[in-house]
Parts: structure tokens; sequence; C-alpha cells
């Protein structure tokens, strides 16, 4: 029992890093139409910057929770630029094009992100993780060690979705948002600014992806590919939200978190919880696309 | 029809004939990027297939390669079979592969079928390919060592036999691409295209969808696999590396730069993932105004994410493709029709 | 005898039923049509039959054979084939490649032989395309044939679907809007063609289109669906009578509203008008839909677009609030040239536009879409007012708009409409699918516009309601205006605006001519114009036919003719 609990929350870690990468992809999508292959890459990206300051350009005498403090925030500001200038120099342009054509030129982004890193940051596997809260701590939960950083994952997943769900139910410009999301012909003629609407969500997308990057450095193997290659697992959580829901997304992040570390009790196996997700994500699909030729999926 | 066909094979001939020729003098690393050329060519030629021809994006080519790789190495490191029924063998999984993964395809459509490809090719590099609950197709972490294979009898060693091994794959390249091009103008070819250009219509005319479909996915991951059953004469090994995601990434990307619905357009990038990498390593460092310099192949890798970036945004068709329309319209414009012109599709 | 046999189709999506328990029988040989007011269910009919979509309930029979949940390309194979509205051609072959696709496709042809050149296929190749150029040449698109399918103009694409569509040598033709986005003379080009191919491929047809003249020349009987059900069939002529069929369309005398008739607001007459759109044209893909549209809106005026579906009015409405980019004309705006700008700054400037559909965002309460205001406004809009006018609204302020009936969700546009103080509001079929006392309260907020001095540019399918409350009208047909003037005048005319709907008597003396009899009248334009035309007119006009040797239709046609000169 003691290890099933421990596996839960585990799990529910994981599947806290899923929500928040699957919020950015859905709410990206939502008001841009661009589904973001690159998200993993973008939050990798931001992540090593953090990094870097951490480990790279902070002095020895500084105390710990001002390096991280710094870190974060560099980090957290170079995803909110990068977002900017994606939307700027990138996605601004191919506003009326089909989803598929924005989707690869996401590709292209990630292969140009993953090449820069790669070059930056060379191939190497690096395990000196972020900690946001301090290492050693732990909480006891029925009789089993929690390591203080799981907690802060979950806690944190849950107050971004509140946060954002909060943003776009009681700001100005979070209704400006939810219009545009709910359809961008009808927002444009009521005057609400599609362009900036666009733009802020790339930020708060980037965003996103950089803190489910930052905090997951603990519990990985850090290196170039493995966060892009997270993206399976958002984009699995973002469709059992439907890729429109986003307290469905958090739902299914959580879900999908379980469903991974669950077999890990009894298949070891590194590669094993991406099939989990790629059946997952074939389920959702064949279960929402039922009858009739002239269902278009998205 | 026949005078078309005769200059095809002509010219595939005389493409043959040149191209053989280039890696005579070059070093064993120049000969094993041209036959690493030809395999990565055929990648993106099975991508011009499913892609270019019938419209359907896939995201794990590279995957099929791979399961034409570790297959072909299983039958000959394994089985000690002779290559070419090995090659045979890795042909055949791939298909099957294919067609399997054609199913959900039956149902999905574009971003939808992206994402299921992309999880293929990720629950693959990472998984199958890794795992050792697969180590019997995969041969363990070490992959499969094929020092020595058979060849129409004839011993073949990696390291010696480059250059006979880049002619074969050569050769076969020709023929396959010429096939291709044949396969294009036919009946079955314009049925494939109809499913492209409008997928409705052609279900309502009469083009059973299923069967076309699978058959695409199939022969193109067959095409794929028959470059990747290649790899391990070639190499000598089998490893995942070669088949990860970011190879099927790069696929998309290049086939889509070059022009995704044109043969050439593979052949051309088949020599552009090859060749420049090699060329960089070579020529791509030294001094400049005092600075130390080096353009390794991450410097490659942004330049194809850019320039897909600005060529999506600014040339929808390609470069091959783009220059092929201008020909065209130029060609048209002289006959032009009057009216209301108006573009479909 | 019975080729094609639907019973009891039903089809519902989400709690929407779109189609409920219709009946159709064709026979062979027979052109048949299916009309009915925008939503009525013939697409969804035809998308059935077709194989597009499949029914909850009911049975398609086709000959001997169940179709019902048949995939397309069986029915392709027993002898059904389809054209698509918005041309589903494959843009990038050749016509001729496009003809031989469903040639092949229904003969035994394989892969392998094909990329192998092996000298079966060669030679089916060859008879193939010998039969597609033949097919070409009947339907006098010989000279396209090596055309990319993608280059050609929207009116040869047309002919080219049915070309592609008859080489399958179908039984049984479908035939989806063939008329969209074709001018007058094209659709009586298309008439001619659909008898030339009748007669020369022994195909019967189904026919679904909202264009009344290809309908009323070209059937031999006519279906019409009304809100998911069969609200009529019989031949043309007497479906064009029928005093349903005329209320579905053009809208019940009870949906008049009481009071008085306002004149025009004369004070502001004199002002340069507010809105100017000069040759206007646009349309969507492959298709042009307006042309050459030309109108006028003065501030404080209320004007009304009416036509029958298809004509283009909608088009035209978003082609100036900037939802579609405009191919040419100009459109200007107090005094500034707004055309091709972008919605969000038309928006701006004043000219509100409520699409069809509403343009409403579903999972938005009332409240927040109100308080979206003043986001564009970019000062705080006091929301009150609107609860003011609408009380109902006021319960239902934290209600999610996609929660509202359609009549409230038009009341929160309105709302809106009015909150954010525009000098004109461009309103699209207000009245659709509302019940006829929710649309007597809505037009009524009509005045509350002018009252304000806000001047509104309406788009109603429903003619009576329209000219009631309108100071003038534009009449829209085949893509562009072909009639305009004061609603006074509109209004005491009937003919004049029914014939736009439901066939000019244009058509029916085409009809009466192709009887051959010069003298005789025909009976079913008789019809028509008695019940509009004062007995003392209709004798003269006899007479008149009489005096010159020509048939009446003839004199009539002449007498129109002068009436648009005026």
């Amino acid at each position: 029992m003691g290890a099933f609990a421990a596996y839960t929350i585990i799990g529910l870690g994981l599947g806290g890093i899923f929500s928040l990468a699957a919020l950015g992809i859905v709410l990206i999508y939502r008001t841009t139409g661009v589904l973001n292959f690159a998200h993993g890459a973008m939050g990798m990206f931001s992540t090593f910057v953090a990094w870097q300051v951490f480990y790279g350009w902070s002095h020895p005498f500084w105390p710990t929770w001002l390096a991280t403090l710094l870190a974060v925030l560099a980090g957290l500001i170079f995803a909110a630029v990068m977002g900017l200038f994606l939307e700027f120099a990138v996605f601004r342009w191919v506003r009326t094009r089909e989803p598929v054509v924005k989707a690869v030129i996401t590709i292209g982004v990630l292969l140009a992100l993953q090449s820069a890193a790669s070059l930056i940051w060379k191939n190497n596997q690096y395990h000196l993780p972020i900690y946001l809260a301090p290492q050693q701590a732990t909480f006891q939960l029925a009789g089993v060690p929690i390591g203080a950083n799981y907690i802060v994952i979950v806690i944190m997943a849950l107050g971004l979705a509140f946060g954002l769900g909060a943003f776009l139910r009681y700001t100005s410009f979070g209704r400006s948002m939810r219009a545009v999301s709910d359809s961008p012909t009808s927002a444009s003629l009521w005057g609400v600014p599609v362009n900036k609407v666009s733009a802020v969500s790339w930020m708060l997308g980037s965003l996103v992806a950089a803190l489910a990057g930052i905090l997951i450095t603990p519990f990985i193997n850090f290196d170039t590919t493995s966060l892009t290659l997270l993206i399976i697992d958002a984009l699995a959580a973002a469709l059992i939200g439907g890729l429109v829901s986003l307290p469905l997304t958090v739902l299914g992040g959580f879900l999908l978190g379980l469903l991974e570390t669950y077999p890990t009790i009894w298949i070891q196996s590194l590669g094993f919880p991406r099939l989990v997700a790629l059946l997952v994500i074939i389920a959702v699909l064949i279960m929402r696309n039922p009858r009739g030729f002239a269902v278009a999926s998205k | 029809m026949t005078s078309r066909l005769m200059f095809r094979v002509l010219a595939a001939l005389v493409a043959f004939t040149v191209l053989a020729r280039i890696p005579v003098g070059f070093d064993v690393g120049f000969k094993f990027d041209s036959a690493l050329a030809v395999i990565w060519a055929f990648g993106l030629l099975s991508l011009v297939l499913l892609t270019g021809y019938v419209g359907q994006i896939s995201l794990c080519q590279a995957t099929f390669a791979g399961v034409g790789a570790y297959a072909t190495g299983l039958m000959v490191a394994g089985f000690h079979t002779d290559y070419l029924v090995a090659v045979g063998v890795g042909v055949a999984a791939a298909f099957t592969l294919g067609v399997i993964v054609g199913i959900p395809a039956l149902r999905l459509r574009g971003i939808t079928l992206a994402i299921v490809t992309l999880g293929i090719a990720l629950v693959f590099d990472r998984y199958v390919f890794q795992d050792h609950a697969f180590e019997w197709f995969t041969g363990g972490t070490a992959g499969w060592r094929v020092d020595r294979a058979t060849m129409f009898g004839l011993q073949m060693d990696s390291s010696k036999h480059l250059m006979s091994a880049y002619i074969v794959l050569l050769a076969l390249f020709c023929v396959v691409a010429l096939l291709m091009v044949n396969l294009h103008d036919s009946g079955a070819g314009r049925r494939l295209r109809a499913i492209r250009d409008s997928e409705l219509s052609a279900a309502t005319m009469g083009v059973n969808l299923t069967r076309y479909k699978l058959l695409a996915f199939g022969m193109s991951a067959a095409i794929a696999g028959l470059g990747g059953s290649f790899y391990p004469l070639v190499a000598g090994s089998v490893s995942p590396q070669p088949f990860w995601l970011f190879t099927s990434l790069q696929f998309a990307a290049i086939a889509v730069l070059m022009g995704v619905r044109y043969v050439p357009a593979a052949a051309l990038g088949g020599v552009f993932m090859a060749v420049v990498p090699d060329v960089l390593t070579r020529f791509g460092h030294g001094t400049f105004m005092g600075h130390a310099y080096e353009i390794s192949y991450d410097w490659f890798q942004i330049a194809v994410g850019v320039l897909l970036i600005v060529q999506l945004i600014a040339l929808p068709d390609g470069v091959w493709g783009d220059l092929r329309a201008r020909v065209r319209h130029a060609r048209s414009a002289a006959g032009a029709i009057g009216g209301r012109k108006v573009k479909v599709a | 005898m019975t080729m094609l046999r639907v019973r009891d189709m039903t089809v519902r999506f989400g709690g929407i039923v779109a189609l409920d328990g219709v009946s159709l029988d064709l026979n062979r040989g027979e052109i048949l049509g299916m009309i009915g007011p925008n939503g009525a269910g013939k697409t969804t009919l035809f998308n059935c039959i077709s194989g597009v979509i499949r029914p909850d309930h009911g049975s398609v029979l086709f000959e001997t054979n169940d179709l019902t949940y048949a995939p397309p390309h069986r029915r392709a194979q027993l002898g059904i084939a389809r054209t698509f509205q918005n041309l589903q051609l494959w843009g990038s072959m050749t016509v001729q490649e496009n003809l031989m696709v469903p040639m092949d496709a229904l003969g035994r042809r394989n892969t392998f032989s094909d990329a192998l050149y092996l000298p079966f296929s060669a030679y089916a190749e060859r008879a193939s395309s010998e039969r597609a150029r033949a097919i070409l040449h009947v339907l006098d698109l010989g000279r396209y044939a090596r055309t990319l399918a993608g280059d050609l103009p929207a009116g040869i694409q047309r002919r080219v679907e049915i070309a592609r569509a008859l080489a399958m040598r179908p039984k049984l033709l479908l035939l989806d809007e063939p008329a969209a986005g074709l001018d007058a003379q094209e659709t009586a080009h298309l008439a001619e063609l659909l008898h030339a191919v009748r007669e020369r491929f022994h195909v019967s047809m189904l026919l679904v289109d909202h264009d009344m003249s290809l309908v009323m020349r070209v059937c031999d009987f006519v279906y019409v669906l009304d809100f998911g059900k069969l609200l009529a069939r019989g031949r043309p002529a007497a479906i064009r009578n029928d005093p349903k069929v005329v209320a579905a369309y053009l809208g019940e005398e009870s949906k008049k509203l009481t009071g008085d008739v306002m004149t025009v607001a004369a004070a502001r007459k004199e002002e340069p008008p507010l809105l100017e759109v000069d040759r206007l044209a646009a349309g969507y893909g492959g298709l042009e839909v307006i042309r050459d549209v030309t109108l006028s809106v003065r501030p404080g005026e209320v004007v009304a677009c009416i036509g029958a579906n298809g004509a283009g009015k909608t088009t035209t409405l978003r082609a100036i609030s900037g939802m579609i980019h405009p191919r040419a004309g100009h459109v200007v705006f107090a005094g500034r040239d707004v055309t091709g700008s972008p919605a969000e700054r038309i928006t701006k400037l004043g000219l509100v536009h409520i699409p069809e559909g509403r343009g409403l965002f579903p999972t938005i309460s009332v409240e927040d879409t109100l308080r979206l205001v003043s986001n564009s406004a970019g000062h705080e809009v006091d929301i009150a007012p609107a609860f003011q006018l609408f009380p109902r609204l006021r319960e239902r302020r934290r209600q999610l708009v996609g929660t509202l009936s359609g009549g409230e969700q038009q009341m929160v546009a309105l709302a809106r409409a009015i909150l954010s103080e525009p000098r004109l509001v461009m309103i699209d079929e207000m009245s659709q699918g509302l019940a006829p006392t929710v649309v007597r309260q809505l037009f009524e907020i009509v005045r509350v516009f002018r009252e304000q001095g806000i001047a509104v540019l309406l788009v109603e399918q429903f003619v009576e309601s329209a000219l009631d409350v309108a100071d003038r009208a534009y009449v829209f047909e085949h893509g562009t205006i072909a009639l305009s003037g004061p609603a006074v005048e509109l209004r005491s005319d009937r003919t004049l605006v029914t014939g736009s709907y439901l066939g000019t008597a244009a058509d029916a003396s085409a009809i009466a001519a192709a009887n051959g009899n010069g003298h005789h009248i025909d009976p079913a334009l008789m019809e028509v114009m008695s019940v509009r035309v004062p007995a003392k007119v209709k004798r003269a006009l006899e007479q008149r036919a009489e005096n010159e040797g020509r048939p009446a239709g003839a004199v009539v046609v002449e007498l129109l003719g002068k009436v648009d000169d005026q």
C-alpha cells in the first residue's frame, strides 16, 4: 500500500509537468490555430538558460535561493521574449494557412532550437538540477517519504491552472482571449485585437513550457533531447482535453502521469511510458472520431 | 507515351552512370557518405510517395528505415542468410509496419495524423529500438554487427566493399525512382493523387480509400525500409541513433524544403543530408580574422530549420516545385484562358 | 419505375433534428429537384443519399440495393455519381485526367502493372483517354482537355465536374447546387446542358439548389423541404403557387408588424451617404459569388437587402465588413476607403456587422460578452442600458451564450450593437430560425436603431417583414443587384419580388415558348398573374398578345423589362 501511494505521488508529480506543458499547447492552439510541436524544445531551451545562470554564471558566494531566483527569472524572461519573437517573426505571417502547414513550421522551429541548444551546450548529460524546494526536505505521507519537490510540482501545476483560469475568467484581456479562442472571425468583428491576443498567447505558452522544464530538472537526465521529447506526452494530455478545455487538459495531464507511472511497478523500462502515451493518443482520437465521413478531424 | 518512358529510362541510366563514378578516388569517409546519401534519399523518396503523391503526412519514415535495418541485421547476423534475402525480409517487415501504421490514418487527417506518426516514431525510437524486451529484434544494446555478408555468393566486407554497396544502392534507387515516376502518371497514380487533392470526391467517384491509403503507407514504408536494409552493410552495425525521431523530422523538413511532390527533389535532398555535413566537417573550420571557427553539423540543422520556416512562409511548393511551377506557368501563359481565372486547391 | 427510394430519413446533429422522417421517390429518366429555405435539410438529405453522412434512421434503396450505410465508393460502383457545390475537382491534374480517374476506379486496374507499364495497362490507358475525350467533346470542353483543372474559371469547372461525374457512366447523377456562383446567363446555359445530358447519356438526376429559375426550367418534379420535413411536392408550376411554399420562402402575412409604416426620414436625405459600395466583387476559393454590386446607405436610413438564397446578400455584407477580401470594387464608409481593411479596423470606425449565426462566443457569459464592448471601445462602457432594453437578458446575465435560445442570442447581438454606439449596423438574417412572435419583437428593435439615428442595412429572406421596416430595398439576384427602390413601391408590386424567389415570368414564358404554341397562354403563367394582377390588366395583356401575334409570355417579359429601366 505504501508503495502504491508513493507511485501515486510520483505519477501526480509527473502528471503535473504534463499538465503544465499541455496547458501551454492548448492555449496557443486555441488562440492561434498553431499546434506547437516545438513546445518541448522551447521549454528545454529556456530551462537551459536558467541552468546556465544557475550553474554557469552565478557567483559562488551568492546564497542558493538568490541564484535559484535569478536563474528562474532569467529562464522565464527568455521564454517570454522567445514567445513574442516567434509570434512577430513567424506566425503572424501564416495566420490564414491551414493547421498542418503551421504545424510543419513548428517542426522547423523544433529542429532549429534543438540544434542551437546542442551547439551551445553540447550533447552532454547533465544532472545538475534546479531545486525549487530544499533538496533534502521530505514529507511523510502514509508512511512514505515524499520529496518536497514533488509537492512543489503538483502545487505549481494546480496553482497555474487555477491562475490561468482566473485570468481568463475575470480580467478584461482574458475575455478577449476567450473570444479569440471561441471564434477568431467573430472576435475581429467585435474589434478585439487578434494580433495582440496571439502575441500574449505565445508569451504565456512559452512561459508555461519553461516552468514545466525547470520544475522537472530534479527528476530526469537533463540533456538537450529528453525535454524536447516530452512533447508527445504533452500532446496526449492536450488531446484528452480535446484541445479545447483547459480543466480537462489539466485532468488529462494528471491522468496520463498516473497511467505512465503505475506500470513501472511491474515493468522496468525507460521507454515503456512513451508507449502508454501513444496508446492514449490513439484511443482518444478514435473515440472522438466516431461516425461518418464528413466528421472532420482537427 | 512510350517515348516519354524511353526518355525517363535514358535519364535514369545517364544519372546512374554519372553518379556512380563520383566517389571513385575519394577516401573511405566520402564513400561512406555517398552510400548514406542514397540510403537517406530512399527515405525522402518514401515521403514523396506518401506525402507528395497521396497527401498523407508522416513523421515516422526513419522508423520504417530502422525496422528494415534491424530486420536485415537480424537475418544476417542471427541467421546468416544471404544479404539479398535479408534485404527482402527487411523490406517485407517495413511494408507490414507501414500497413499497420496506415490503419489509424484511414480515420485521421492532417495534424492528428502527424501526432500519431510522431508518437510511433518516438515509441520505436525510445522503446522498441532500445528496450531489452526487443533484444531478439535489435541484437541488444550493441546492435547487430555485420562484418561479413554474402551477396550473390560473394563475400562482402563492409569496409572494403563500400563502393560495391554504393553501386547497388544507386542502381536500386534509380529503378525505384523510375517506377515511382511512372506510377505518378499511371492510372493508379492518378487515383492516389485524387486522394491528395480531394479525398471526398475521390471516394464518391469510386476510389477505394481504404485500399489505396493502406497501399500507399505500405509501399512508402517499403521504400524507406529498402534503403534502411542496406545500412548494416554500409555501416557494419545497426544502432538506434540514425533512425531516431530527429531523422524522421529531418526527412519531413528536407522533403518539404526541396519539394515533397517531386522525385528529383528526393535525390537532391539525400545529397543534401549526407554530403553537406561531411563537407562542413572537412572544410568548415579555420580562422577568420584571427578567431577560430567551426561550422558543425548543428549549424547545418539550424539552417534546415530556419530555411524550412522561411520557405513555408514564402514558397509553399519547395525549391524544386517552385522552379517547376515557374516553368509551367510561363508556358501556359502563352495560351492563357480568358474569363474569370480562379484557382482551386 | 422507381430507381431511388428513400424512406423515413432521419438525421440528428447533437440536439437538432436536421431531417425528420423524409421520404422520396425518383423514377428512371426523371430530373427531380429538391428545394427549401436555408437549413431546411436539403443538403443533409442529399449527403445521406450520396453516402457522406450516415442517417440515424431510415433507408436508401437504389434499384434493388440497400445503400443506407454503404461507403461512397460502393455507391459509385452501383452507378450513383455526384457533383459538389464547392467544386471538388482534382486541381493538380488535367481535365482529361480528372475524367479518367472515375473510369479507371470502376474498371479493373492493377497498381503494379501500371507502374511497370505492362501492355494491358497501356491499352487500358488509351481506351480511357479516348472515352474521356469523347465526353469532353459532347460537353464542349474538348479544348480544355490538357489544362490543369485548377487553372480554369468557375463556370468551366462546373461543367468539368459534370463531365467527370458522367465519366462514371452513372445511372443517377446527384447535383449539389450546380448553379452556385453562376450569373443569370450561365444558369440558363446550365439548364440547357442538363437537358442535353439527360438526352445523350440517359441519366436520371437529383438536383438540389436555391436557384429557382434553374429548378423550374429543368425539373420534372420538385420536393420542398422545410425545418427537416417534407413540406410539399409536385410539378414545378404547382409548387410555385402552393401557398405553403410561398410562405416558407417569403414569410407569412402574419409576420407584418403592427403600427403604421414609417416613411423615409426626410430630414437626413441631403447628407452624403454613410456607406457607399461601388461595383463590389467577391467570392470564396474558386467561386465568385457577387459581382458588380453597387449600393449606398444614408445616415439614419433603414435599407433592406432581399433576394433568394445564394443570391449574394451575405457575401456582400462580409465583403463590406472585412470578413472576406473583395476582389474588385470599393467600399467607402464615413468618407474613408475601407476596401480590404481588416475587420477590427472597420468595426472601430463605427460599422458593426452582426453576421449570419450571430457572431457570438458560445463559452462566454452574457455579461462578459457585453463587457467585451469595452475592450474594443477602449473605455468602460456601461452595460445597464442593454438590460433595460432586453429585460430577458438580465435574468440570464450569467448564462453562457451558447446555452441561450436563438431569440435570446439575437438579443445579445443586438444589445452589443447598441452599446457600441455605431453609425451603421448590418444585420444578416435576423429572423432566421426564430418564431414569429420573437421576430416581431426583434424588428421593433430596428425602430430603436432608427430613433437613435443609427443607420441599418438589413439582409432578410422574409420579404414582408423587411419591406415593412425599411425605407429602401435592394433585390439581389444571381450575385448582383437586379432591382432597387423605395420600399413602398416594392411592397405594392409583388410580382417584382416574387419573381426573383420563385422564378420569373420569363422562365415561365420560356417553358411556354418551348411548348410551341403561340397563342395558347400557359395556364401556369396565368395562374401566377391572376393572383397578383387585376383582371382588367390580364385581359388587356391577352388582347395585346392576340393583336401582335405573340405569346403572352413574351409580352410580359417586355413589360417587365420596361419596369426595370425605370
